[in-house]
């Protein structure tokens, strides 16, 4: 350590003080204790050259039971359910069920008859089959004015429906909507309607006296 | 002439330079741009008082805000995935009323993960329903649901719910019965898409006239706004043709009509967005009061009574 001994210009000697102590600063920076290196990864990186076994399964579980693999089709179970419970005894399906002979078609005049109000009779021009939404246009004459009523078959509201008059021929078309114009327009239907319940009531006498008449075709409820 | 110092100056031992304080050794840069990402001197903080926004409403726009503006409208506890399955109608047996109604169906939904409000932010379940083959799921989600303990599933899907309390357990099984019979619920499902529809289909534009020198554009939208000045481009967010549904619907306050556990079906009012086989979310109603579980009343039984008490 060279020691500088200014006399004639005192404050020189810090400069070579100064650049001493940098060199030194400099010369200590290089010396570094042992250091161990601490990973901070979770999981510990193996030494080349080892074996690494390595599960390459991942584990899966097996899916739990499924009640939507039970009931595939719930929507038709529930609709079944529906009409098990607004028509327990079957009568109004078999009447509108496409297997039956005897069912009610398009162009049949109809009688529906309601918990409240006045039954309404019009000709059949459409049967919407939607399962417990199933429904049936009737088109009849009030008042010397066209009157279409639509009525869900399964509705508690529908006392009971009956046929009044069948017609003659099947029907060539699913919905008889031609039956609006003029041309083809049956009218009213109040007097077959009549004709219809005054048998009925006869017949229904006649029933009460022999206890065991000939039913008539319309079926109730 | 200066005075003559004295010559015992330079005897004077020095400290070690690594104790001299800084400010004493040369100037070295320190700061730079090779030396950092700024130059500038560091930030300390603002001055709190004084400011020229003091006495203004605090801004919310921090995650914290947020949170507190949604807590009024999250619901409590987590929802349910369904797939529509179609339509129906119930009728009351004593007064004949016609109920419209949606048959939605539940498929081995599970809980497969949470988000919490420390590590995502917000708290929310992940639920997961149907079930996909493992051999058809990729191995990083296949994973995810080894971690959850569950089987892949077919769908997934997020519900936010307030707090931890909402947080269900993750595997836990979550079945039709979740929903009480006659609580509301808001559905939120993709509607059917229409693709690419013109102005008249998408926006119920009236067209143009059938004749009267009309010629070949019948269904076209016509005129996209003025011309000349201030009017001459066409504004942001014009009624244009282009994609048409196909995007997530919500309909609020959906009352629950039957739960059919054995079943895994959900029976709802009314109908619910989409096409037959959609996947539908189901979620506690924002706008009704949140519904009462007994199960979850019989837990706090005794701390009702005693608040009852008190």
């Amino acid at each position: 350590m060279a020691m500088p001994t200014p006399t004639l210009r005192p404050l020189s000697c810090w400069k070579s003080l100064l650049r001493h102590a940098r060199h030194q600063k400099v010369a200590t920076r290089s010396l570094t204790t042992y250091h161990k290196s601490v990973t901070f990864s979770k999981y510990e990186i193996p030494t080349p050259g080892a074996s690494i076994e390595v599960t390459r399964k991942i584990k899966t579980y097996p899916p739990p039971q499924s009640p939507a693999q039970k009931f595939k089709e719930p929507l038709k179970d529930f609709t079944k359910h529906q009409i098990s419970i607004l028509d327990p005894t079957g009568a109004r399906t078999h009447l509108f069920s496409k297997t039956n002979p005897e069912a009610a078609k398009v162009g049949d005049i109809l009688l529906v008859r309601l918990k409240t109000g006045d039954p309404f009779a019009g000709v059949c021009i459409n049967i919407r089959r939607r399962g417990v939404d199933t429904g049936i246009l009737l088109r009849n004459e009030l008042t010397r004015v066209g009157v279409e009523m639509w009525y869900k078959i399964y509705s508690p509201n529908v006392e009971g429906i009956e046929v009044v008059q069948r017609r003659e021929k099947r029907a060539r078309r699913a919905r008889l909507t031609y039956l609006r114009k003029p041309k083809h327009d049956m009218g009213s239907v109040q007097n077959i309607v009549l004709a219809y319940q005054r048998s009925r009531g006869a017949m229904r006498g006649s029933v009460q006296e022999k206890k065991g008449g000939k039913k008539g075709k319309g079926k109730k409820k | 002439m200066a005075p003559k110092l004295p010559t015992t100056w330079g005897a004077i031992q020095l400290p070690p330079s690594f104790l001299l304080p800084d400010i004493l050794l040369p100037l070295t840069a320190k700061r730079g741009v090779k030396y950092g990402w700024t130059t500038a001197p560091a930030r300390g903080k603002p001055n709190r008082f004084n400011q020229k926004t003091a006495g203004l409403p605090v801004l919310e726009h921090s995650p914290a805000a947020a949170l507190k503006r949604k807590d009024f409208t999250l619901p409590l506890r987590t929802g349910a995935l369904a797939v529509k399955k179609g339509m129906t109608a119930l009728y009351d047996p004593e007064t004949g009323v016609r109920t419209p109604c949606t048959v939605l169906q539940v498929d081995r939904l599970q809980v497969v993960a949470h988000k919490t409000r420390a590590k995502h932010g917000y708290f929310a379940v992940q639920m997961g329903s149907g079930w996909k083959h493992p051999s058809n799921v990729t191995r990083p989600v296949l994973g995810h649901y080894a971690g959850a303990g569950v089987a892949p599933k077919r769908q997934l899907a997020e519900f936010r719910v307030k707090d931890e309390r909402g947080l269900l357990s993750v595997g836990q099984s979550v079945g039709p019965e979740w929903f009480l019979e006659g609580q509301f619920v808001d559905t939120r499902s993709n509607c059917r898409g229409m693709g690419f529809a013109g102005g008249m289909k998408r926006h119920g534009f009236k067209g143009q006239p059938a004749s009267h020198g009309n010629s070949k554009n019948h269904r076209t939208m016509g005129s996209s706004g003025p011309s000349q000045g201030a009017g001459s481009r066409v504004h942001p967010g014009k009624r244009m043709p282009g994609n048409m549904g196909g995007q997530q619907v919500t309909v609020q306050n959906v009352r629950v009509l039957k739960v059919d556990a054995e079943k895994g079906l959900i029976v709802v009012n009314g109908c619910v967005a989409g096409p037959k086989g959609c996947v539908v979310k189901v979620q506690d109603a924002i706008k009704k009061p949140w519904p009462v579980i007994p199960s979850v009343v019989e837990e706090i039984k005794d701390v009702l009574k005693e608040t009852a008490k008190a």
